[in-house]
């Protein structure tokens, strides 16, 4: 059961935070918040978006998407080891052997 | 919310067909976790007390403990954890390579089996603070599948052995070196699955938990700490009594575009587990990369204390402790399953010494935040913890960022307790926490992100904190005793170096841990005086267990200097921000201890299985 005592309260301190971060231009203290769980601010001085900025990393496309390649390959990889032991009781890690 | 309705549907089908074995088996360790013979799992039961109720040994006879018998690994490099001891038998694990042994407790002399796994070497060059490994699992078998011991590789496998043999009965794929993903954390048992995370955020991988069947080696569900909702498998009331905390949507919008996919939350620490809630609990460590300019936003849901279904693996609750991380506090150390009275009502609670400094205590099943004191009075990038809301008021002057160097921000990215665990004694009610008292400079620096390779951004120089001695980089550790009710510390006491590896305390009014400098000691948990050490051949990132064979109580420790606080030590380094900011904060343990690995077995007196001379000779034929 939701505990509208806390939501309350928790709206009302967010409430605070939300009305104090349009005056905030002091440093970050994670307390501004624009809604419940999403309190970061820039520092003073530093940009809300970093895309087009000097620190932008300008990461690749590629780069970013081979870890989830990887994880994918492997759960293609482990259910067939996992089906194949499923029908003979015998593991086989090597997956040439199982195609 | 919207959750992926084919991998939810398959989990609860999950839940609902296999309901009554899985009690039956997770009955069944549970039963054998609290006999004095057995230490069943990393944290001896599933509340993660890390004690032991034997009092043979206690604080007026703990002077006359001695070695008993010692086995060697053969294998450098830092030995974190602890063994198992499972119905007579111990098994000991190692970092890279992984080996694994299995010991009759009537004869430790002989090695009943030995599993050395053939790993590619390349895993090495991945693994963040030396090649570590935090320990096994255990899953009591049922009449069509023996029991198993289950175990991590740092290469990314996780492998079930049987327990009677040591035979691989089933090796799966769960991290991929080559995208910098490892393993290192031990993994757990609950019900018929074997639960494990990941490691490598300091190489910006993405963090998730999955859960295996240990009769199939099928993966049953797997999660995400960043991205959608429904990669991160958030139950349909998550957060509902605690709404403050953020709910729908945070996973990506508290990141710029694409970055939470290389974005950290790996979690690689230790789970705790509440068979009657059917909950389990852990938490994801560090964003990626540790230069919190390229990330902006809160970076949910890295930092956070999940409290997840153990059938579905979906979340009730998440709490985010450190939002938008400047510091690397990677949220994954231990917690501590009690009942406590808090404000005048018994509540199932958690409680978690963070890396951040500050030792938090939630209701575990609603996770309400009940209590948030800092480990140490130095903590200083927060101020307090605002109970209403749940958020860290930071210290500006504290805070991290490009073109800035930051000095004397307490505690280091290493924090004031880091993957060490946590006893408690549940007479006395106080928690027996190690800390590192270091605090750091911090000057960061940009990178672009490729996989495979370190994406950090920071470079980080840890010394002792204030309390210590800095100019001779000594005096970075403590012991403490506290109160999760009062939020008082009874005592404490100040360690030539961090107390990595934890406490286990006893209820002979005993709490046990090891140094990095190479002693195993022993206090009186209710006062903190020491009454007994023992220097080992090695510094001890390990934490110490206790089990009773054939009558007698004994104390075990692993030895094997290494891990963060001793990369300097291990690969001989000097630069001090190397090591990620630890080799200036040790370089005096190279003048203390050097490398080592195994294990000893301490007992009053020394009493054990060699007191009869006949075991382990060679008994001729003729």
């Amino acid at each position: 059961m939701v505990n509208k005592m806390k939501i309350i309260a928790a709206c009302g301190v967010m409430g605070l935070s939300i009305a104090s971060f349009s005056a905030a231009v002091t440093a970050y203290d994670g307390t501004n918040c624009d809604a419940p769980g999403d309190c970061w601010q820039p520092k003073p001085g530093f940009p809300e978006k970093i895309e087009g900025t000097k620190y932008d990393p300008k990461h690749s496309k590629e780069e970013l998407g081979k870890q989830q390649k990887a994880i994918q390959a492997m759960e293609r990889r482990n259910a067939k080891r996992a089906e194949h032991f499923k029908k003979t009781g015998e593991w086989v890690y090597d997956i040439s052997k199982l195609e | 919310m919207k959750i992926n309705s084919m991998r939810f549907l398959s989990a609860i089908a999950l839940a609902l067909m296999v309901a009554s074995p899985y009690t039956m088996a997770n009955q069944k360790l549970d039963k054998m976790s609290k006999e004095d013979s057995n230490w069943v799992m990393p944290g001896g039961t599933y509340d993660f007390n890390v004690f032991g109720e034997q009092t043979e040994i206690n604080v007026n006879n703990v002077d006359q403990l001695r070695p008993a018998w010692s086995f060697s690994t053969g294998v450098l490099s830092g030995h974190e954890g602890t063994p198992l001891v499972i119905d007579g038998m111990m098994y000991i694990h190692g970092p890279y390579p992984n080996n694994t042994f299995a010991l009759d407790l009537d004869n430790p002399s002989e090695i009943v089996w030995q599993h050395k796994p053939k790993q590619d070497p390349a895993a090495r060059a991945v693994a963040c603070c030396d090649v570590v490994n935090r320990g096994l699992a255990y899953w009591p078998g049922d009449g069509d599948t023996p029991p198993l011991v289950i175990k991590t590789q740092l290469d990314g496998h996780l492998v079930a052995l049987n327990a009677k043999t040591g035979k691989e009965y089933w090796k799966v794929e769960v991290m991929d070196i080559s995208v910098g993903q490892t393993l290192t954390q031990a993994p757990y048992v609950a019900k018929d699955l074997a639960i494990v995370g990941s490691s490598g955020a300091e190489l910006g991988v993405r963090g998730l938990v999955s859960a295996f069947n240990v009769k199939t080696g099928a993966m049953e569900w797997r999660w995400y700490a960043t991205g959608p909702d429904e990669d991160i498998g958030l139950a349909d009331n998550f957060n509902s009594e605690n709404p403050h905390y953020g709910q729908e949507g945070l996973g990506q919008k508290t990141w710029e575009k694409d970055a939470w996919k290389i974005g950290g939350g790996t979690n690689w620490g230790w789970y705790a587990y509440d068979p009657d809630l059917e909950m389990f609990y852990y938490g994801s460590g560090n964003p990626a990369p540790w230069n919190e300019t390229m990330r902006p936003g809160d970076n949910k849901w890295t930092m956070t204390i999940w409290g997840r279904d153990v059938n579905t693996g979906l979340a009730k609750f998440g709490y985010q402790k450190t939002p938008h991380d400047e510091w690397d506090y990677a949220g994954v150390n231990v917690m501590v399953l009690t009942e406590q009275e808090i404000d005048g009502e018994m509540r199932k609670v958690l409680t978690h010494p963070d890396r951040n400094g500050i030792v938090y205590t939630l209701d575990r099943e609603t996770g309400d935040l009940l209590r948030a004191d800092k480990l140490d009075e130095t903590a200083n990038w927060v101020k307090y913890v605002d109970m209403e809301t749940g958020l860290p008021v930071r210290d500006p002057e504290y805070s991290t960022r490009m073109g800035h160097r930051s000095r004397d921000v307490c505690p280091s990215a290493m924090g004031f307790h880091n993957q060490g665990v946590m006893s408690y004694d549940p007479e006395q009610q106080n928690f027996f926490i190690g800390i590192n008292h270091l605090c750091m400079d911090w000057e960061p620096f940009m990178l672009p992100y490729r996989a495979g390779q370190f994406f950090v951004g920071a470079n980080v120089w840890s010394y002792p904190g204030p309390k210590g001695n800095r100019e001779e980089g000594i005096g970075s550790g403590q012991v403490k005793s506290y109160n999760a009710k009062t939020g008082e510390f009874e005592w404490s006491v100040m360690e030539k170096f961090s107390v990595w590896g934890g406490t286990m305390a006893t209820a002979g009014n005993l709490v046990f841990y090891g140094t990095l400098d190479g002693f195993i000691k022993a206090r009186d948990s209710r006062n903190g005086e020491l009454l007994w050490k023992y220097k080992l051949p090695s510094g001890s990132v390990g934490y110490p267990l206790t089990y009773t064979h054939n009558g007698t109580q004994y104390v075990g420790i692993n030895y094997g200097v290494g891990g963060w606080p001793a990369v300097g030590l291990v690969f001989d380094l000097e630069d001090p921000s190397a090591g990620l900011g630890a080799v200036g904060a040790f370089k005096e343990l190279q003048n203390h201890t050097q490398m080592g690995g195994g294990f000893i077995a301490f007992s009053l007196r020394g009493q054990g299985p060699f007191d009869d001379l006949s075991v382990g000779e060679y008994k001729p034929n003729n």
